[in-house]
């Protein structure tokens, strides 16, 4: 792991410091500029120029990509990959004061399968098992760079809400896992869920409430004890002060509007509803409430509150103004996420480009990062993604990726590497085979 | 296309032309009787060939060519700019018995009981489950449902060794019986295995978790133990019904019918294949001795480690039914594309392949998930194969369907581009030259909700 | 003739075996033998006396006092007594092993299940390990014979264990038995199978807030010693006691990721930390390094399951981590990264020898793994002005072993502990591998 680690910061040639010039490709800028044929000059880590026509300054390394498509480097804004441990703090319905960011594991091989894929940013969420889960976090794809280096800078933090089955699972009986019955854990039922939260938004309410009035006794030169400082009160004040974003899972139109009526009366705003399988029923209100809508493609059936689920959501929530995108909540499906674009385009007739903006510039707009990412325009990070053929075809792949103008993966080192990765895994297999077979006389079971 | 051929057929069509207009005064219009006009046709068996015509009669392909004339009376369907291929096949679904896979009382599939053989899985298929329409909406024409999914019984019997009986079904019809395509296509064996650390199958739909098992003996040593004791007595039950089967031709006195052992004669026979679900490589070498000794027709189902026996596949002439080629790898070291590059490999190999969704709810995907290997090295038309002839005649039926050919079933759609393309859409979709309502729960609800002010 | 009665006194004295030393004469000198000082050069023939369980002198042309019982050291090794540096030896309920998961668990009902931080979950922060010594402990004698002297015991059930405690291996009564009551706060990371914490972060987010409650508590208690008056009295809260008195933390990473990890956590709580396991060190030299850090690496070296199936193969991961594990201490001390071994459940003295001698043939020079066993964990937890070397002043804590330490065919002879001689016992066979020398020739 180590080796192949190294392996990979040694091809990741830190470029940031000079000039990239990815020339001769059809770039989709998913910008104003639209889909040209052209060339991309990347320069200390960002994207200096796009344009038909880019002069190569000497001493630039190019990679020459004709006959190859570029894209803005794709943004799943809903995933549990890089997590160490439970997604999930399962015991309690309202579990704010856990972070995910505590627990991030750079080593996880599913960042470079995303990275594979075409992935260089991920909304890294809690698990939708509490009403109120746990605070979130953004990274990027940077495979080898530890739990710090992957962080998103400057990406406001989020927290994880969940509506609907999966948080009242807990309060109702289970088929047994074979096991001693379970202690019941409220809510059970919606009615449940919506109080849940509103319970916890009560106690922040009062909890920041405490903590102004030692501000302003502070400001007037008193020097009060300060409150004891609660951490599951203070992601939720933070909520309360636009400085945290929610992220709400949830299915059923009823609970959608029920949440939107909860922000309202305590003045936030939900940033995205996640899944949102039936928000094409209630677009109106999440449109007028501005919230951003991130859903699954076609995924339907599976449970109950997925029954209406209809592959047309995207497009529909879209049509009515609301910021839409495709993202897995899956290691697997978030390989291919430029795919689940191409079926907005297929379930509601929406654009080309529209369509990969639901997995690049719109996610990066639900997660106010689009000022950093999300398309391919001069002073934007370099996050780029080269693929062989059209993005959106279900017969291309994935070639090069950039993030932050540093190469990060590349089709056919990964390829050309393998033979010599299984040699040493054979090789280091081998040596214990043998040296357990010399320690096994003493070993052999009776 | 090339001239002599076409200038037979145009001459054969123009016979054909001659005597449906003779006949025109005692013409009815039947609903399974059709020309398509101008369209091209991808035959998936032979070179495509464009702007022709495609005569359906009685519900079977009649007539493919350059100049057909339709009687009056008979339907046009305009097919310009547009094309005809075969209706796809999905060979792993649980169509028809399972509507919400996360609510038990909504699955029939994964019954009770270990060699079951006797169940039938057309029986409880329901004509109305909403998983008919939105599948069929992308253009397949048929599946395989089977008694217990791709992955074991989920009636809390995770030691299912025989599920029961597989059905070919049509994804139109009034009935049961009217869906049938063959009752008993396969009969499904889930080979014994000696379970991993952890590792298990891969994801098919979201796993109910009250399935999801821990346990199991820690050690490997009883874990090959428990093994060994399923597979003797997988095989004293085959020995059993070998015994039965001579009972049966003798037809002694006091010979009593058994339900579980006469569903096996016809796969003794050789006549019914047996569809065995093996992903480990030693699984899928044991399940193929097994076969072999048994002397039993095998399909292999997922058999992700295939690649470790392919000679022993291809000497045998076992296909592969493969799982969606969107999967993870199988463990932490190999290859990321490992999954999208088996069917490749495979179908290089000399290895018969064919797709199924393992699934319900992504069924409609299917072509997707051919389409995705050929990214990864497997050639265009072995997918497009691998979604329409292969599974044909791997379940029997290539003389059926599969294929646009003369005499074959008219299971076909039309589509405006690639289907193995997301944006493409089925204009119309046919089964046995009856069209398909391509309308479902979800179509409609987007209509609702596009108009709600 | 004085010297003859002495032999026979000693005889007699010996023949009775007991474990726990008999009355002794006031001064022990061990003549001609060869001296690992450890916080000096090696002295090739020398002598060490002994007195009043203190060293009173070392050195290459030290006389015995008059009076002295007399060692011949020829053909054998004094060293410092080994000092495990995180141990259960002498804890209850030891074997179930640390954290509040899986195991034998006591015989007291579960707690119910926590509702969150305010519930304080699995914390028994004030426990010392001091005030819970059980003597009769079976492994206390088992580590006498493999060398130890000393032991840093923890209490490890839980997320907050309780307090850790420095215990030389012998007593009259436990209380004999503790040099320093308490150096530090055991912390698990291990997720409740009950109630919160269920998860990883569930656990960080806990400590994180014990923390807070702690600085919160501290600044409360003041305000209120400075003047009560008017003020409501605040409330006692003796896990926030415990953790309070603890001046430094036990943190557990075995990967580089969580050492990663609980560097920045440790950093973040501005406590001083000490990581144990290590399993993942031979990679981490630089982390470790630019950190300062202070670790504790187990000697329970990864190994394949036994049972294990010969289809399923390991990751990448983890058969270079298997290999490579031994290497650690070799890299570490590289490095210049502070370390100490600890034995991590390994008991039997032939296991503790072949694990220490896994790291030497790994790479790790002879006289550090000698020193990662006395003067660096006495350094670690704040003692080694008084533990951890032969020096004159500091205990009289020893090993004295016929040829070099921790090579297969060497035995250790007696360990002095607080000045009393105790002599190795048999061990029972198949406690996990040969005892250390043959019963015929014990002494």
């Amino acid at each position: 792991m180590m080796k192949f680690l190294a392996a990979v910061v040694l091809i990741v040639a830190p470029l940031s410091a000079e000039v990239t010039v990815i020339k001769n490709a059809t770039i989709m800028t998913e910008s104003s500029k639209g889909t040209i044929k052209g060339s991309i000059l990347v320069r200390d880590g960002k994207i200096a120029e796009v344009g038909e026509n880019i002069m190569i300054p000497q001493g630039a390394t190019v990679i020459d990509a004709s006959g190859q498509w570029v894209i803005p480097g794709i943004i799943d804004c809903h995933s549990h990959i890089a997590v160490d441990g439970n997604m999930n703090e399962t015991s309690v319905s309202v579990s704010s004061m856990v972070n995910i960011k505590d627990v991030i594991n750079p080593e996880d091989v599913a960042i470079y399968r995303a990275l594979a894929g075409g992935v260089t940013t991920v909304n890294v969420l809690h698990g939708s098992a509490n009403s109120i889960g746990g605070q979130t976090i953004v990274i990027k794809t940077r495979w080898g760079k530890d739990a710090q280096g992957l962080i998103f800078e400057g990406a406001t933090p989020g927290i994880k809400f969940a509506l609907g089955e999966n948080p009242k699972r807990a309060g109702n009986p289970q088929a047994g896992r074979g096991g001693a019955p379970v202690p019941l854990r409220y809510p059970a039922t919606r009615m449940g869920v919506e109080d849940t939260i509103r319970e916890a938004f009560n106690d922040a309410k009062q909890y920041k409430a405490e903590w102004d009035a030692y501000d302003a006794a502070t400001k007037a030169g008193q020097h009060p004890i300060p409150p004891r400082k609660d951490l599951r009160l203070e992601s939720l004040k933070e909520v309360l002060e636009g400085k945290r974003f929610v992220h709400a899972h949830c299915y059923r139109a009823d609970e959608i509007l029920m949440l939107i009526r909860i922000a309202d009366d305590y003045g936030f705003k939900i940033k995205t509803f996640q899944h949102v399988l039936e928000g094409y029923k209630v677009a109106n209100e999440i449109a007028a409430h501005g919230a951003g809508g991130s859903t699954f493609s076609d995924w339907w059936g599976y449970k109950m509150e997925a029954i209406d689920a209809i592959p047309y959501n995207a497009a529909l929530m879209a049509k009515k103004g609301i910021v839409v995108s495709l993202n897995s909540d899956d290691a697997e499906l978030m390989r291919r996420l430029n795919t689940e674009a191409a079926k907005a385009m297929k379930y509601g007739g929406v654009s080309r480009e529209d369509a990969l903006a639901m997995v690049t510039l719109n996610p990066a707009k639900q997660l106010a990062i689009d000022n950093r990412v999300g398309s391919i325009e001069p002073g934007k990070d370099a996050d780029i993604v080269i693929y062989d053929k059209d993005p959106l075809s279900t017969m291309s792949k994935v070639q090069k990726v950039m993030i932050d103008g540093n190469k990060y993966f590349d089709r056919d080192n990964e390829v050309s590497g393998r033979p010599q990765k299984e040699l040493e895994k054979e090789k280091l297999m081998q040596e214990q085979d043998q040296q357990q077979k010399k320690a096994a006389p003493a070993r052999r079971p009776q | 296309m090339t001239g002599k051929k076409s200038g037979d057929r145009s001459q054969k069509s123009e016979l054909v032309a001659i005597a449906l207009i003779f006949s025109a005064g005692v013409f009815a219009a039947a609903n399974d009787t059709f020309l398509i006009r101008n369209t091209d046709v991808y035959p998936v068996t032979g070179a495509t060939q464009q702007n022709v015509s495609v005569l359906i009669q009685d519900g079977k392909i009649a007539e493919i060519g350059a100049k057909i004339v339709a009687p009056k009376g008979m339907k046009i369907v305009d097919g310009k700019g547009l094309r005809v291929y075969p209706g796809m096949i999905d060979s792993s679904t649980e169509i028809g018995l399972s509507e919400v896979s996360g609510e038990r009382v909504t699955v029939d599939s994964g019954e009770m009981g270990e060699f079951m053989p006797q169940l039938r899985a057309l029986v409880a298929v329901n004509p109305e489950s909403e998983h008919i329409p939105v599948t069929r909406v992308n253009g397949i024409t048929s599946a395989m449902t089977f008694p217990a999914g791709g992955r074991g019984g989920r009636g809390g019997a995770s030691s299912q060794i025989i599920s029961g009986q597989v059905a070919l079904i049509h994804l139109a019809g009034w009935t049961w019986e009217d869906m049938e395509i063959n009752r008993s296509a396969a009969v499904h064996v889930i080979f014994p295995s000696i379970p991993t650390g952890g590792r298990g199958d891969e994801a098919a739909d979201f796993p109910d978790p009250a399935a999801q098992g821990g346990g199991g003996p820690a050690t490997y040593t009883e874990r090959k133990r428990q093994y060994d004791q399923a597979l003797q007595q997988l095989n004293d039950f085959f020995a059993a019904a070998r015994q039965y089967q001579k009972e049966r031709a003798a037809n002694a006195a006091g010979f009593k019918r058994d339900l579980k052992m006469e569903a096996m004669i016809p796969v003794l026979d050789g006549k019914v294949p047996i569809a065995v679900t093996a992903i480990r490589a030693r699984s899928i070498h044991d399940a193929i001795a097994f076969a072999e000794k048994q002397h039993v027709k095998m399909v292999l189902l997922q058999g992700r480690e295939a690649l470790k026996v392919v000679a022993e596949l291809k000497e045998k002439n076992i296909p592969v039914i493969l799982g969606r080629s969107e999967a993870l790898p199988d463990n932490e070291d190999a290859p990321y594309d490992q999954a999208e590059s088996l069917p490749g490999q495979l179908q290089k190999a000399g290895v018969k392949i064919a797709f199924g969704t393992f699934t319900n709810q992504f069924a409609r995907n299917l072509p997707y998930s051919a389409a995705r290997a050929v990214a990864f090295g497997l050639p265009y038309e072995e997918a497009l194969k691998a979604v329409t002839i292969n599974p044909a005649q791997i379940w029997g039926e290539g003389d059926k369907i599969g294929s646009i050919e003369k005499g074959k079933w008219a299971d076909l759609m039309i589509t405006d581009g690639d289907p193995l393309e997301t944006p493409t859409h089925i204009k119309h979709l046919y089964i046995k030259g009856q069209e398909v309502d391509l309308t479902n729960k979800q179509t409609r609800l987007y209509e609702k909700y596009l108009s709600r002010p | 003739m004085q010297y003859v009665m002495k032999n026979a006194v000693l005889a007699v004295l010996v023949c009775c075996g007991c474990a726990l030393g008999q009355p002794q004469p006031t001064s022990l000198a061990i003549r001609n033998a060869r001296i690992v000082t450890v916080s000096g050069p090696v002295i090739a023939k020398g002598t060490v006396v002994l007195r009043d369980g203190l060293i009173d002198a070392v050195g290459d042309s030290v006389q015995p006092p008059a009076g002295a019982e007399i060692i011949d050291g020829e053909g054998l090794t004094v060293y410092p007594g080994l000092v495990d540096g995180l141990s259960t030896w002498g804890m209850p309920m030891a074997a179930a092993g640390r954290g509040g998961r899986g195991g034998t668990q006591p015989a007291a009902p579960a707690p119910p299940p926590a509702r969150g931080p305010e519930d304080r979950p699995a914390t028994t922060s004030w426990i010392k390990a001091a005030d819970q010594i059980q003597m009769n402990d079976r492994r206390i004698e088992m580590a006498r014979n493999a060398g130890f002297t000393t032991a840093v015991v923890f209490p490890t059930q839980g997320i907050f264990g309780g307090q850790g405690s420095v215990i030389d291996l012998a007593g009259a009564k436990p209380e004999d038995m503790v040099l320093v009551p308490s150096v530090g706060q055991y912390i698990s990371m291990i997720p409740q199978r009950a109630g919160y914490p269920a998860a990883l972060m569930g656990v960080i987010a806990y400590v994180r807030q014990i923390y807070l409650d702690a600085d919160h508590y501290k600044l409360v208690k003041a305000a209120y010693d400075h003047d009560p008056r008017g003020m409501k009295r605040p409330e006692y809260d003796r896990a926030l006691e415990g953790v309070i008195e603890s001046k430094r933390i036990l943190l557990p990473a075995n990967r580089e990721v969580e050492m990663d990890r609980m560097l920045r956590f440790a950093a973040e709580l501005k406590q001083t930390a000490v990581l144990y396991g290590m399993h993942e060190g031979y990679r981490a030299g630089d982390l470790l390094k630019k950190s300062n850090a202070t670790v504790l690496v187990s000697l329970k070296w990864p190994e394949k399951a036994r049972d294990a199936d010969p289809d399923e193969v390991d990751t990448f991961r983890t058969l270079e981590t298997r290999e490579k594990a031994p290497t650690a201490p070799m890299v570490l001390k590289q490095a210049g990264v502070k370390f100490a071994f600890y034995t991590d459940g390994v008991d039997a003295s032939r296991e503790i020898q072949r694990a220490v001698k896994k790291a030497i043939d790994s790479g790790l020079p002879r006289e550090d793994a000698v020193r990662a066993l006395t003067l660096s964990p006495a350094e670690i937890y704040g003692i080694a002005d008084r533990l951890g070397s032969v020096e004159k002043g500091k205990i009289a804590n020893l090993v004295v072993t016929r040829g070099e330490i921790f090579d297969d065919r060497t035995k250790v002879e007696m360990v002095f502990i607080d000045g009393v001689k105790h002599l190795p016992t048999p061990e029972p066979a198949g406690r996990g591998g040969a005892s250390t020398e043959n019963p015929g020739e014990r002494q």
